[in-house]
């Protein structure tokens, strides 16, 4: 069961685990006056706990595995993360690399992703995202 | 003269918002039936903020099939390997989800068969849809 709250003003919580900071400073771009996206009541928190999304920037180095696990299973149900960038969706540059552990939906099999492709993407691109999870949000509420 | 702020604030009160009101100017009661009604006709996204130069600008990769002679130096050259062969039609597959957009690939081709668009909204909830694909 989930509240009806959920579907709007969707918080988020950021997590990076061994981006580059292109993507970090670009969903700061996305709250800055020029994209505002606090006009939708999207916001970021600073716990996981508060979190209706999770914003996930990077692939998973080897030393963040278990902190990004235990970050994820604190957020509450429905789990749904943005996957902000190349290297959150297949590793981008650092590809196969020797200190990665996979890319994040290898991880956490039972979440519903969505994938921002880019390096950096746009702004833009960041708040269609977050769209297409309210968009999800919506549906699983009424089922 | 006495109040040397009253023209800007007169400037101030007439003017537009630098907010650039994309997908829309406020959050609608429910995306979905925005979303509808957009494909309907009767809601309309405004436009994200333009491109600065339309030239230079780097958005999803472009792939003309006809042009391609399957030498394979854009594999070479990819810095993510977002690019894979295939063997039998001697084409490439581009995989825009771990491509960074850095057009390498553009410069290298020696029958300019890539190219870069000018499209960059491409958030979707898999990473192998036919967007998301270029072949």
């Amino acid at each position: 069961m989930i509240p009806k709250a959920f579907k709007r003003s969707l918080w988020v919580f950021h997590v990076n685990s061994g981006s580059c900071n292109g993507c970090d400073i670009e969903i700061v771009a996305a709250l800055t006056p020029r994209y505002d996206v606090e006009r939708f009541g999207i916001k970021l928190v600073g716990s996981p706990r508060h979190a209706d999304v999770i914003a996930f920037t990077g692939p998973v180095t080897k030393d963040m595995e278990e902190k990004v696990k235990r970050v994820i299973a604190q957020a509450p149900e429905p789990k749904v993360i943005v996957v902000v960038g190349a290297c959150g969706i297949g590793g981008g540059v650092f590809h196969e690399s020797y200190h990665l552990s996979g890319p994040i939906d290898k991880l956490i099999p039972d979440a519903k992703f969505f994938y921002v492709p880019g390096c950096p993407p746009r702004p833009e691109a960041i708040i269609q995202a977050f769209a297409k999870a309210w968009e999800y949000l919506e549906e699983v509420e009424k089922k | 003269m006495m109040f040397p702020m009253f023209k800007q604030l007169i400037v101030q009160m007439f003017r537009k918002p630098f907010t650039n009101p994309f997908p829309a100017k406020y959050a609608p009661k429910s995306m979905k039936k925005f979303m509808e009604d957009v494909e309907k006709g009767k809601a309309k996204i405004n436009p994200p903020v333009e491109i600065p130069d339309e030239e230079t600008f780097r958005g999803r990769i472009l792939y003309d099939r006809d042009k391609c002679i399957g030498c394979q130096l854009c594999i070479k050259v990819c810095p993510s390997k977002a690019i894979e062969f295939k063997k039998e039609e001697k084409k490439i597959r581009i995989y825009i989800g771990r491509c960074i957009f850095c057009s390498q690939c553009n410069d290298i081709c020696p029958t300019n068969a890539l190219s870069m668009g000018n499209e960059f909204l491409l958030a979707s909830d898999s990473k192998v849809n036919d967007e998301l694909v270029v072949e």
